[in-house]
């Protein structure tokens, strides 16, 4: 470009250039030697010429250097000099890391959270009864309040869908608002209006904590992740909103989170999803749903406690879970007519 | 920058000072042919337009996608998907040229590299804006690695691939033949590597059937060829239209061989699609069977059979295999035509993924199908992206040395020498001095007369 802008400029400019003593001779070597030095300055010691240019330095113009210059640059050594220099960057940048809160590994912020909790002791059990659930919408109401979910229906951490069947066989799933103000009498589901239902039930939904969890894996950032008592949460200042993790659920239970609105992270564009309230579960609370459910439809505890009724619920009902054929080890287990149709 | 007393010099050379600058703009605004200001212009509007809502979009988290949780990847991620397989394509192109003959491609080179270069930083801006955090993706990425994410691997090797691509288009004009083999070398692999991850960001996706599988990548990589053929095909068009440098070889030489590798990819990717649709037919899992009836008979069967097959896949195959339309005006239309079916393609990938879900999504019920339409913002930043693709390769035709450059580019093994490599002799070929700095710009482009439709 310059060239062009100066055609004028074309013959060689008496600006000097800064080589060693000796350049006239070993001129193909001298700039090899600089470049391999700079990047590995250790090895600037042995070489009988100093690499940076001493104090005697001669002026050599350019035009003479040229050839030396041509041969220098390529050389074997200066390309692997640049992927030295590359690699010299790598570890820079993994060096940095370990003195970058933001960037910490993801084990570390979970621990403090709670100085006294152990999460490896726990065995975390999330049990839904869809024959019991009345479709009320309260637990919905209580999540978006605890965690401060986005008002619009489309942002829902939990919900609940109804499951209609009619007498011609057909099945119809709606969830009008995600189910928050409660159900109306007739299906809202297209094509459902004015048929005979034949049966149906109230599927309450939730993010499952999969136990081989696709959106952990997919995550580019590492910004999801598996806590060790198997929780899978999500770092807001890590999360780069691409929507991967959102793709990868079979079970819808994620999205990203919209600007302008009260967001559980105070960040707007980042992934989000239920967390089984791992904020309250920590100090020995229950989620809000479970805690809000006015007809205990969910039970939640900790399985390796003996004092904790869910090991004996679990026992007595034999919960299973829900899809596990698609393959990632779904945590909630289910009861009811739920399990049935799936 | 202010004219000192004595002039600033970078290596040697004498960097001009405003007034200087501000003169030589003037003077090239006036010796720009009239067509080429209208050309300037049009993709100055389409420039500004886009460029609002490229704006709008920065801020993360406001709504003006058209995206939602049940329908999160869009417009967007396609249009990130077509320039990042350009790239590809061209230099899988190139390679494969090199199965046909070397030299036949050998003109078109400096293209090859400018034009990969250039559909990738596009493709790096679209992404930027459809993450939310993109510096943050930087820093993540690289501080914390997730080698079990494809889209990790995506990043590393498109990463890669800007690098390597920079260093080669840095050696074809500066003339480092050693460094240049071994980054076109590099440029070769990556170019395999990237589209391959590139198809498995979305091939592991159990939890979209119609994404999952191996053919993903595979279709991805075939895809990549035809995208890069149909660039092509548009360039050797433009070169020779406008008689820009190496035209000579573009209709003899060039032309032919491009339509047959074009001819050569239909046929692939015309077979891959009927696979994937006989597949996704036949297949009991929910989810395939419907994504490929709403390409066949639902909401996208305008976009499959109208833009896909008819036309991007029909009406290139009959262009190429008409006598009458072997001309590179026919070409272009190829070229065209093919351009818009690989974008139509990604397009249908990326929807019927997702237009089918197993399940609420987020508390959101689709029935029967999700529903996305693009969003004014998601479009105008399509906008901006196409237009800044050609405004770059513009300017670099006009601006840059496009001549014949070295011969060993893209040959994948550089310590073997084809058996016609000029290595050095590029300074010497009296095409390349033709459209060296000293011949105005202005020349080549003003002498353009229209091209001879005359069959090959
Ligand atoms: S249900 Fe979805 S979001 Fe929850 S752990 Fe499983 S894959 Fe991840
Ligand atoms: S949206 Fe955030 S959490 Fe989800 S995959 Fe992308 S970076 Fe990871």
């Amino acid at each position: 470009m310059t060239e062009k802008l100066n055609p004028a400029d074309a013959e060689p400019t008496p600006t000097p250039v800064v080589a060693q003593p000796d350049a006239v001779e070993p001129a193909a070597e001298a700039p090899e030697a600089a470049e391999a030095a700079a990047v590995v300055p250790a090895d600037a010691e042995p070489m009988p010429a100093p690499a940076m240019a001493p104090a005697d330095a001669v002026l050599v113009p350019l035009e003479q250097l040229a050839p030396a210059i041509a041969a220098a640059s390529v050389s074997r050594r200066a390309f692997l000099g640049f992927g030295l220099a590359v690699a010299g960057g790598v570890v820079g940048a993994g060096v940095l890391a370990q003195y970058f809160p933001v960037f910490a590994s993801a084990g570390d912020e979970v621990a403090p959270i709670v100085p006294n909790y152990n999460p490896a002791t726990k065995a975390w059990t999330f049990v839904v009864d869809s024959a019991s659930c009345i479709g009320c919408g309260l637990c919905v109401v209580a999540c978006k309040e605890e965690n401060h979910v986005p008002e619009p229906a489309e942002y829902a951490r939990t919900w609940i869908e109804r499951h209609v069947t009619t007498t011609d066989g057909q099945l119809y799933i709606d969830s009008p608002e995600a189910g928050i103000n409660g159900f109306p009498k007739d299906s809202t589901a297209p094509g459902a209006a004015g048929k005979a239902v034949k049966s149906s039930y109230f599927q309450p939904r939730l993010c499952m904590q999969c136990a081989e969890p696709p959106c952990v894996g997919v995550c580019p950032v590492s910004a999801t992740y598996q806590t060790e008592d198997g929780i899978v949460l999500v770092d807001a200042r890590r999360c780069i909103g691409c929507g991967y993790c959102v793709t990868s659920c079979p079970y819808g239970a994620r999205y990203l989170t919209p600007a302008g609105e009260d967001t559980p992270s105070d960040t707007p564009g980042v992934a989000d999803k239920c967390t089984w309230c791992y904020h309250r579960i920590n100090k020995g609370q229950k989620p809000a749903c479970v805690e809000i459910c006015p007809v205990k439809s969910r039970q939640f505890g900790d399985a390796n406690d003996p004092a904790d009724p869910i090991a004996a619920i679990v026992k007595a009902t034999n919960p299973a879970p829900f899809h596990p054929e698609w393959g990632t080890k779904p945590r909630v287990l289910y009861l009811g007519p739920a399990l049935e149709e799936a | 920058m202010q004219a000192a007393t004595r002039p600033m010099t970078i290596a040697g050379r004498r960097i001009p000072t405003l007034r200087e600058m501000g003169a030589w703009l003037v003077s090239e605004v006036h010796r720009t042919p009239r067509g080429l200001k209208i050309w300037y212009a049009l993709l100055g509007v389409f420039l500004a337009v886009g460029g609002v809502a490229a704006l709008i979009s920065v801020p993360p988290g406001w709504e003006v996608m058209g995206t939602s949780p049940k329908f999160e990847w869009g417009l967007l991620i396609v249009a990130y998907v077509f320039f990042a397989i350009i790239t590809s394509g061209l230099c899988l192109s190139a390679s494969l040229g090199t199965v046909f003959g070397l030299e036949r491609f050998l003109p078109f080179e400096k293209r090859h590299a400018v034009l990969a270069l250039i559909s990738l930083i596009t493709a790096f801006l679209v992404i930027a804006l459809e993450l939310h955090y993109p510096i943050r993706m930087v820093f993540g990425a690289m501080l914390t690695p997730a080698p079990t994410s494809p889209m990790w691997w995506m990043g590393v090797f498109y990463g890669t691939y800007l690098v390597v691509l920079i260093i080669e288009v840095w050696t074809l004009f500066t003339n480092h033949p050693v460094i240049h083999k071994y980054a076109c070398t590099s440029c070769a692999i990556v170019a395999v590597f990237a589209p391959t991850t590139l198809g498995a960001v979305f091939g592991v996706l159990a939890a979209k059937p119609f994404w999952y599988g191996i053919f993903t990548p595979i279709q991805m990589v075939c895809t990549a060829l035809t995208a890069g053929l149909a660039i092509l095909g548009i360039v050797f068009w433009a070169v020779d239209r406008f008689r820009l440098a190496n035209h000579g070889t573009a209709k003899p030489i060039a032309m032919p061989s491009i339509r047959l590798l074009m001819a050569i990819a239909l046929v692939i990717v015309s077979a891959l699609l009927i696979r994937q649709m006989v597949d996704a037919l036949a297949s009991p899992q929910p989810g395939m069977r419907e994504a490929a009836i709403a390409l066949i008979s639902g909401p996208l069967a305008i976009q499959f059979w109208g833009v896909r097959v008819v036309i991007g896949l029909v009406v290139p195959a009959l262009l190429l295999a008409m006598p009458m339309t072997r001309t590179p005006w026919g070409l272009l239309g190829t070229s065209v035509t093919m351009l818009v079916g690989v974008f139509m393609d990604r397009l249908n990938f990326v929807e019927a993924g997702q237009i089918y879900p197993r399940t609420t999504q987020a508390g959101t019920v689709s029935y029967p199908y999700a529903a996305y339409t693009p969003s004014p913002v998601e479009l105008g930043i399509l906008l901006f992206a196409l237009a800044f693709f050609a405004l770059a390769y513009t300017l670099a035709e006009r601006y840059l040395k496009m001549g014949e450059g070295d011969s060993h580019i893209f040959w994948p093994w550089p310590w073997i020498k084809p058996h016609h490599d000029h290595e050095h002799d590029g300074e010497d070929d009296h095409d390349h001095k033709a459209d060296g700095a000293q011949v105005d710009p202005l020349k080549r482009l003003a002498s353009a007369t229209p091209a001879q439709e005359v069959a090959l």
